[in-house]
């Protein structure tokens, strides 16, 4: 099965709601930059230690939540194509928020600033949180540049997620060098 | 994503041309869709994807099938008993309409007339369709389309000639040549090398149109 069309070989490409635009377009690279981060879950993944099912299936969970943002971001404020695209809830947030709960419960108190990296999963967890970031700029600079009253609600859910996501990559990356029993590496200035 | 595995009973099944079929199926109750929309048949080992051609409000499930040769799923299709089950999921895709102040303009290759011909059934008038296909025998559909379109333009790319009221070329030939300079809403549906080409020739000609593709493999 061919899963290529050739139709972006002369540098435009298709949003989900239908315009032709330049690849280098903003809204192109937004999605390109979540979809880079739900690259680097799939290392992440890649790197947890045999049998870490639960942060397996928590990660497998955000990564279907990250299709389902880039989708949303595939389509312009305007437009009115989302008919078959179901609505990103705030019940999503309140899942990343459950599960980063949940683990911090089971870590020592922050005492200094910590450097990324210690356990291969955890630096990969830290690399995942800065590609989140910078997916959650790009997010805010699409939204600058639109129409406040046009924004669809599921892109505020969005931006709440991705800054959710941060913060339960931060906290996953310091569980991942805490159960592994890896020193977590400090700033010493 | 539709995961609910739904149940149908195969109803019927017609020929709709020498390599083309058409399967009814029996509609569970709670089974809804967007003309557009594609159900997913279970097998076994392997499913398959397969535009819907009738309306949402239809008794049964209507599929249109193009035999492949020596294809495994296609094969069973063309073999199955009436009354057996077949199992899937759905409904899937986003190939639905958005409704806009645009001309739409709906192009098929074979059997990507068939979302169009859900659209068409469910009501959907005035668009300008061009089904492309190598001979007229391979036109489907082409009675409710020529009823339902604002024009309809069946496009020969074979060497046969084209009967009076056909295009003898490729869909994209008859862009190039027929379909006047405006700003449109494309549905594409058919097979990669039609799509992409299409694509190329709505960013060139006409610009600030919008394009919505289904690729049929």
């Amino acid at each position: 099965m061919k899963i290529y069309t050739g139709g972006g070989d002369r540098g435009k490409t298709g949003l989900f709601s239908g315009e032709r635009v330049a690849k280098c377009n903003l809204q192109v690279e937004t999605y390109g930059d979540v979809d880079e981060l739900n690259s680097t879950l799939g290392s992440l993944s890649a790197a947890l230690p045999e049998g870490w099912t639960d942060i397996d299936g928590q990660l497998r969970l955000v990564q279907a939540d990250l299709f389902h943002i880039g989708a949303w971001l595939a389509i312009t404020p305007a437009a009115r194509t989302n008919a078959t695209l179901e609505e990103f809830t705030a019940e999503r947030v309140l899942f990343l928020e459950k599960t980063i709960d949940a683990m911090e419960e089971q870590l020592p108190a922050l005492s200094a600033f910590i450097l990324p990296g210690g356990h291969a999963s955890a630096a990969a967890a830290h690399v995942s949180r800065a590609v989140c970031r910078r997916a959650e700029r790009r997010v805010v600079a699409l939204m600058e540049q639109s129409d406040a009253k046009k924004l669809p609600a599921s892109w505020q859910q969005l931006l709440r997620y991705l800054n959710r996501l941060s913060d339960y990559l931060f906290v996953l990356a310091r569980f991942c060098n805490h159960r592994t029993g890896v020193e977590e590496p400090l700033w010493k200035p | 994503m539709n995961q609910q595995i739904y149940s149908g009973k195969l109803l019927q099944r017609s020929h709709l041309s020498a390599d083309t079929i058409e399967l009814a199926i029996s509609r569970p109750r709670q089974f809804t869709f967007q003309p557009g929309q594609r159900i997913r048949l279970l097998d076994r080992f392997q499913e398959r994807d397969y535009s819907l051609v009738n309306a949402p409000a239809d008794r049964s499930l209507r599929l249109c099938i193009r035999l492949v040769p020596k294809g495994r799923f296609s094969t069973k299709l063309r073999a199955a008993a009436i009354g057996s089950c077949f199992e899937f999921t759905g409904p899937h895709g986003h190939f639905v309409l958005r409704p806009s102040g645009r001309p739409a303009v709906f192009v098929a290759t074979g059997t990507g007339a068939a979302p169009f011909a859900s659209m068409a059934r469910a009501g959907e008038r005035g668009f300008t369709m061009l089904h492309g296909v190598r001979s007229a025998e391979g036109l489907l559909y082409s009675d409710l389309f020529r009823t339902a379109a604002g024009a309809y333009v069946a496009c020969i790319s074979g060497k046969t000639s084209p009967a009076a009221r056909m295009f003898g070329g490729r869909v994209t030939a008859y862009m190039e040549q027929k379909l006047a300079p405006g700003v449109y809403d494309f549905y594409l549906c058919g097979r990669s090398d039609m799509v992409r080409d299409v694509i190329w020739l709505i960013d060139e000609r006409f610009p600030n149109s919008r394009v919505y593709t289904e690729i049929f493999f």
